[in-house]
């Protein structure tokens, strides 16, 4: 089921201005594969997204996606390669409606063309965008804010998605369909890297997973192997 | 009545010429969070290109159109290229970006008066006296089609704004840019190009205001002041709210001839901005950004 490495993340150092957050971190995500990156807060969870996604490169190290270097890439072809992120807190066009935000997800040129079909297709997934088309993103609940998110992502046709803290402010039913949806945008093919707070879930839908913490990693195994592990359940499961 | 019908047509032609030079600038704000005091250079310059065009060449003021505002455009992406794209944006670095743009002003102020002197001119035209009856007055026809390309001309931006990806583009970054670029839009180049939309616009501004109006190397910096009030009086971005906006300030403007003395109606625009910044600091259309 999984194969070779489609990202991997190798001893990157980042900063913010003069305040270094990742210590030559280093992940790595085979093809096929649902791993979870998880740690406290401010641990450098998102950093490491922000820094995949090419919003905050590197100082240090080296990100390879599919075997190629990241590091002349410009943030804004990644989409193209078929890396696509759901931020934190949404990060939607707020005044824009449901449908330009949408629409927007397949602006680069390889989907473009599909923007019609690829609407079709996440509409179906999230029947309630339907009905909220035409209204400004802005004026969505927290979950249809979440939906419209992942539908934006899903626009660009990713073979890589990351995910951070899809569930986060959400109530627990919607917190279930979240993560349904992501273990079945997992099954249909496509690679997730998923950030989670809640991770009893998060160690649920993922195979594997690698904890963080102040920038660096501290554990890392499959989710059988975190979820037995006493300083996790002591740490994070309140066990 | 005739007076009433002449000023009601000067307020409506001013308004246009508002709504053109004030979109822009608020284009600019909107996306860039930069304000763009060389606006009123550019105003100065557009009238002068199209003076020029029209005295060297013999090219009649509205064929020169593209021409000006392409070099508008050209001087606003360049402008953005060269020297804004370096500098600190948003609340903390504003000082930077408006000294530098003041700056741009000046040169290009000085630059007019070494070529041009200070002299006023005008762009006058074989049509440039002709009128038709309106509603019981005379409307010159340049009036009139100069009312009807500033009408258009914001109108058509507005389709533009809503109905192309590259629009729909525009107004994502205004309210996330890091979203754009995930999705793979190219931020820089969204931030050059709206850099010269808008300043194209002050380009096109002047020169039509030059087949009305006469101009010299100050001019600029009422029209400058004048778009202020309107982006903060109609909102950033809103084609009906800066339309709305121009039209009020024209209507006050051009009616406080009637019960002031003419010295003092220049200052109304002013007042007007004050008092909206302290009775209603988001604008009369409130605070939303090319929504
Ligand atoms: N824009 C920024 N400027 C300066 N420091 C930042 C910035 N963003 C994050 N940080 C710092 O970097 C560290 C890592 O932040 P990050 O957002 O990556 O953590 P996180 O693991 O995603 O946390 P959370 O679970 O709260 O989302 C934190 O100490 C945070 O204060
Ligand atoms: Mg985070």
């Amino acid at each position: 089921m999984t194969g070779a490495p489609m990202l991997e993340v190798d001893g990157i150092d980042v900063f913010y201005g003069d305040v270094q957050v990742l210590y030559g971190l280093s992940l790595e995500v085979r093809e096929g594969e649902i791993v979870t990156l998880l740690g406290s807060n401010g641990a450098g969870k998102t950093t490491t997204l922000r820094a995949i996604s090419g919003l905050r490169p590197p100082r240090k190290g080296e990100i390879r996606f599919r075997g190629r270097s990241l590091a002349s890439l410009p943030a804004a072809r990644r989409a193209e390669l078929g890396i696509a992120l759901v931020p934190e807190g949404r990060e939607l066009w707020p005044q824009l409606t449901v449908r330009e935000n949408l629409d927007l997800g397949a602006y680069h040129p390889r989907v473009r063309a599909n923007a019609a079909r690829n609407l079709e297709t996440v509409l179906a997934m999230f029947p309630r965008l339907r009905e909220r088309s035409s209204q400004v993103a802005g004026s969505l609940s927290g979950g249809e804010q979440q939906m419209c998110a992942i539908a934006r992502a899903l626009m660009s046709e990713p073979t890589f998605l990351m995910l951070d803290e899809p569930s986060l402010g959400l109530a627990p039913v919607l917190v279930e369909q979240v993560m349904r949806t992501v273990a079945e945008l997992h099954a249909s093919g496509i690679t997730v890297l998923l950030v989670e707070q809640n991770l009893r879930k998060a160690l649920e839908v993922a195979q594997r997973g690698t904890v963080i913490e102040t920038g660096r990693v501290r554990l890392e195994g499959t989710s059988a192997e975190l979820s037995r592990n006493p300083e996790i359940r002591a740490a994070y499961l309140g066990i | 009545m005739d007076r009433f019908v002449d000023l009601a047509v000067s307020a409506v032609l001013l308004a246009g010429l508002y709504a053109t030079m004030a979109y822009g600038l608020g284009l600019i704000y909107g996306v860039l969070r930069v304000v763009n005091l060389a606006h009123g250079g550019v105003i100065m310059a557009g009238a002068y290109l199209g003076w020029i065009l029209h005295g060297w060449a013999g090219l009649d003021p509205y064929l020169s159109i593209p021409l000006v505002v392409g070099a508008t455009f050209l001087l606003g992406m360049a402008m953005y290229r060269v020297l804004v794209r370096h500098l600190p944006r948003g609340p903390a670095g504003g000082p930077a970006s408006l000294l530098l743009l003041f700056g741009v002003w000046l040169v290009l102020r000085n630059v007019a008066y070494l070529l041009f002197t200070g002299n006023d001119q005008v762009i006058r035209t074989s049509y440039s006296t002709h009128a038709l009856p309106l509603l019981g007055s005379f409307v010159s026809v340049n009036r009139l089609a100069v009312l009807a390309i500033a009408v258009v001309t914001p109108a058509l931006l507005h389709l533009v704004l809503r109905r192309t990806y590259l629009g729909r583009a525009i107004r994502a970054v205004a309210q996330n840019a890091d979203s754009c670029t995930l999705v793979g839009i190219d931020v820089e180049r969204i931030y050059t190009l709206t850099f010269g939309i808008g300043t194209a616009l002050a380009g096109l501004a002047g020169l039509l205001s030059a087949t009305i109006f006469s101009f010299n190397p100050g001019f600029g910096s009422g029209e400058l002041l004048k778009s202020f009030v309107v982006v903060v009086l109609g909102g950033l971005g809103s084609v009906f709210g800066t339309g709305v906006a121009a039209l009020i300030l024209a209507i006050v403007e051009v009616f406080a001839i009637l019960v002031m003395p003419s010295y003092l109606t220049a200052a109304v625009g002013f007042v007007m901005l004050v008092l909206v910044l302290v009775l209603r600091p988001g604008g009369l259309f409130g605070q939303r950004v090319l929504g």
